[in-house]
């Protein structure tokens, strides 16, 4: 059951700190003075509110409800009242409704049950509308609607269930907290799944620190269609779905037949968790499990956050530094760097890293290439970084995409963690796709984005 | 309890790094070729200490000369005349060592375009200008090791001034190093002081085991790719052995072959230089095989005994197409997730 397999080529080692008991630990986050709420939180379409301004609403009750097939509905994360449905900025130009919701003092954190079912008597259909009903998106790297994906799923056929339980971040520790808190969850997300997906098989794959919890939280199961442990050897970015996938793929996992990579779905440890949280218990999707990490926090660690909870405040309550540098929007590796702190933490959200600043912060200049190949033994996708930023520094934007395939470039910022010459490669790579499709827009005649 | 103050900085992913330099990759180079060059300065005394001081001053000049003052900091100026300074005869004149160190870095390296430019090394091509324009002197400064009075007197060729007399006498030993003898089919010098670097030879050059030994220390710091030098020494003994076996008397052996002359010093510092190397791994063992190769092949059958330099030059000149040859490719697309 332990075997280690030899992933990918490329990637990095990245310090990834042996899971201790601690990083399994969930705090609870109260609610703040107000929770703001897009109506629209996932890669699709925005849902519709059909609460008022001055309503009062249970924490679980329905506040926006999904129109189109790429939307999901909205739960109200705490019982209190709508005080204002607006507009704000999407943060890409465009505007995208809110419900901004004052929760009431005392509020318990227990949620209101819209829904009364027995989710181990439902069959196929009507697990995919419970899971489109709860709210649930995709809580790994990839955030649509989970519906949706499974409905795509479901006619192409897939044969095996991969749940991606691979730390994607340094820092991060989300997956000892599911493994240990929500071992049951897992267990029936992935049997609710598996059902809806008509798929035999199941795979939880982790990397060597979470084994030992991973294969605890199995033992623990009852059931005996419990998913089948892979262990991996760590390395960054493994959790990325294609690179897993393959791994898998390629040398079997005791149990399960060899597969075929497109006969494969991955869902993130988090997303088959909250299936199993939520359809169990007739729940809707009101808050989030996040970490916090960073130097600039004094209680890190994982947190379940109401969404609407501005990031400000979250930091605020793990105990934030007063002056702090830089706050990511996930981690370290692919985080984006936030230029305010009252955005809303909506739900697929993974964490955020507070800084404070100190010499390691900011890197030194970059200097020129010096051809070392380092960039190119660490790209996971076997891209060619060097010559990748030496056409960007030359602004050769259609020989990066067309001769060395700029658009298979995921932003895993590899080759810009190992070079030598601190040369911001991914930085430049994602600023030429911008331009790139940029250009691709106005030759078809359209706006650009 | 409010939010912490929002005066953030906004900078884009990745927020994390490896922590190596270039800068850090020049340092350890150096370190690692303190050992030999201290032993350089033992064996031959006043004369390597003042080519290899001479050899670097040249080189910082030159890249002051040619980029901005910052440009000192990432120590690729120094490095560059350490290994200049270590790949010249320790007699050979200041004046010339000078000059060569000038070029090295105005030629072979800025007139490329500066760090990460050059095709060439550009202390190779610092040695190999001299080699061109001063072949007697290059081929005769040669200075007896351990010889006493060499730490207390320069030779009088190194203090040798321009436009002297090309007859001007050349100390100590002139005429064979170890391995032209053994090409004359002379007994050259034994294996042993080889590998110690106990003979005459270039200042850095004689003892294979220091060099061996910084380089496997670069090695292992990952400072430089080991397929290389693994590549090219592998190649210089499996053909040594082969033509050894066939013809004993006319080639050496192959501990004879991997411990002289500059093999072990290009193997480890010159051919393992980002700059002129593949930049990819299959690259890296091409790259090292044709090298070993071609020194065998230059070193047995051509006129020039000392054939690494030329290998190295040859092998910097192919690395443009290596790296065409092995191009990464890459991952095929995945299905829809
Ligand atoms: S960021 Fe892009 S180019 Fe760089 S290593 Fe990752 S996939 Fe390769
Ligand atoms: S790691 Fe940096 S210096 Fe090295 S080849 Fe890649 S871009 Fe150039």
């Amino acid at each position: 059951m332990f075997r280690h397999r030899t992933s990918f080529s490329g990637g990095i080692k990245l310090a990834m700190p042996d899971r201790i008991a601690a990083d399994a630990v969930v705090r609870q986050m109260p609610f703040a003075p107000l929770l703001r709420l897009p109506l629209r939180q996932h890669a699709g379409a925005a849902a519709v509110a059909v609460v008022r301004a001055g309503e009062e609403v249970l924490r679980g009750q329905l506040l926006a409800r999904a129109e189109d097939e790429t939307a999901v509905p909205l739960h109200a994360p705490a019982t209190g009242r709508v005080v204002r449905i607006g507009e704000q900025s999407d943060g890409a130009g465009g505007t995208v409704g809110v419900i901004e919701l004052a929760p009431l003092p005392g509020d318990t954190q227990e949620q209101a049950r819209e829904r009364t079912f027995d989710a181990d008597r439902l069959d196929a259909d009507e697990l995919l509308a419970a899971i489109r009903e709860a709210g649930i998106i995709g809580l790994g790297g990839e955030r649509g609607p989970t519906h949706q994906r499974l409905q795509r799923a479901r006619k192409r056929g897939v044969a095996v269930l991969v749940i991606n339980g691979i730390e994607g971040e340094p820092g991060f520790t989300r997956v000892p907290a599911l493994l240990a808190r929500h071992g049951s969850d897992v267990i029936s997300g992935a049997r609710f799944l598996g059902k809806v997906l008509g798929s035999q098989d199941a795979v939880l794959a982790v990397e060597k620190p979470d084994a030992n919890s991973a294969s605890a939280m199995l033992a623990d199961s009852e059931n005996h269609d419990r998913p089948v442990l892979a262990v991996l050897r760590p390395r960054y970015p493994q959790g990325a779905a294609e690179l897993l996938v393959r791994t898998l793929a390629r040398r079997p996992v005791e149990g399960i037949p060899a597969f075929n990579a497109e006969k494969a779905m991955v869902f993130s440890l988090a997303t088959v968790a909250e299936i199993g949280r939520l359809l169990s218990h007739g729940l809707t999707m009101t808050d989030q499990l996040i970490t916090l990490a960073g130097d600039g926090l004094r209680d890190t660690g994982n947190y379940r956050v109401p969404l609407g909870t501005p990031v400000g405040f979250a930091l605020a309550q793990a105990g934030a530094h007063s002056e702090l540098d830089r706050v990511l929007d996930g981690g370290p590796m692919r985080g984006h760097a936030l230029g305010h702190l009252d955005r809303p933490i909506t739900k697929g959200a993974t964490g955020f890293v507070a800084m404070v600043a100190n010499e390691q912060a900011s890197l030194p200049e970059p200097m020129a290439c010096i051809r070392c190949g380092e960039c190119v033994a660490a790209c996971p996708l076997q891209l060619h970084p060097a010559e990748l930023g030496l056409l960007a520094r030359r602004g050769e934007i259609q020989a990066m995409v067309e001769d060395w395939h700029l658009e298979r470039c995921f932003e895993c910022g590899c080759c810009a963690y190992v070079c030598p010459s601190h040369i911001p490669l991914v930085q430049m790579f994602r600023a030429a796709k911008k331009q790139s499709r940029r250009a691709k827009a106005l030759a078809a005649g359209e706006e650009p984005a | 309890m409010t939010s912490p103050t929002c005066r953030l900085r906004l900078s884009t992913s990745p927020h994390l790094h490896a922590g190596a330099a270039v800068p850090q990759w020049m340092l350890h180079s150096v370190i690692a070729l303190l050992p030999v060059t201290l032993f350089a300065v033992a064996v031959f005394g006043l004369a390597a200490l003042a080519t290899i001081t001479v050899a670097i001053l040249a080189c910082l000049l030159a890249e002051r000369a040619c980029a901005a003052p910052s440009a000192l900091d990432d120590g690729s100026a120094m490095l560059t005349g350490l290994l200049l300074g270590l790949s010249l005869p320790p007699a050979l004149p200041l004046w010339m060592v000078a000059v060569g160190g000038f070029v090295a870095v105005a030629i072979g390296k800025h007139l490329f375009g500066g760090l990460g430019g050059p095709v060439f090394h550009p202390a190779l091509v610092g040695r190999v200008i001299l080699q061109a324009a001063f072949p007697t002197a290059m081929a005769q400064a040669w200075v007896t090791p351990l010889a006493p009075g060499r730490v207390s007197e320069l030779p009088a060729t190194s203090l040798a001034q321009p436009f002297m007399s090309p007859t001007a006498p050349y100390d100590g030993l002139s005429g064979a190093t170890p391995l032209t003898a053994t090409k004359a089919g002379e007994a050259g010098a034994p294996t042993a002081d080889l590998w110690l670097g106990i003979v005459a030879g270039s200042v850095g050059e004689t003892s294979a085991v220091l060099l061996l030994l910084g380089g496997v220390y670069l090695a292992i710091r990952r400072m430089i790719d080991w397929r290389i030098p693994v590549a090219l020494l592998g190649t210089v003994a499996a053909l040594s052995a082969l033509l050894h076996g066939l013809d004993a008397e006319r080639h050496p052996e192959v501990w004879t072959a991997l411990g002289s002359g500059g093999l072990m010093l290009g193997a480890w510092f010159f051919a393992t230089d980002p700059g002129i190397s593949p930049t990819t791994r299959r690259g890296a063992w091409i790259y090292g095989l044709a090298i070993g190769a071609l020194v065998v092949v230059m070193r047995q059958f051509s006129g020039h005994v000392e054939g690494v330099m030329y290998a190295l030059l040859l092998g910097s000149a192919l690395t443009p197409h290596i790296d065409r040859w092995t191009r990464p490719r890459p991952l095929p697309k995945g299905v829809e997730r």
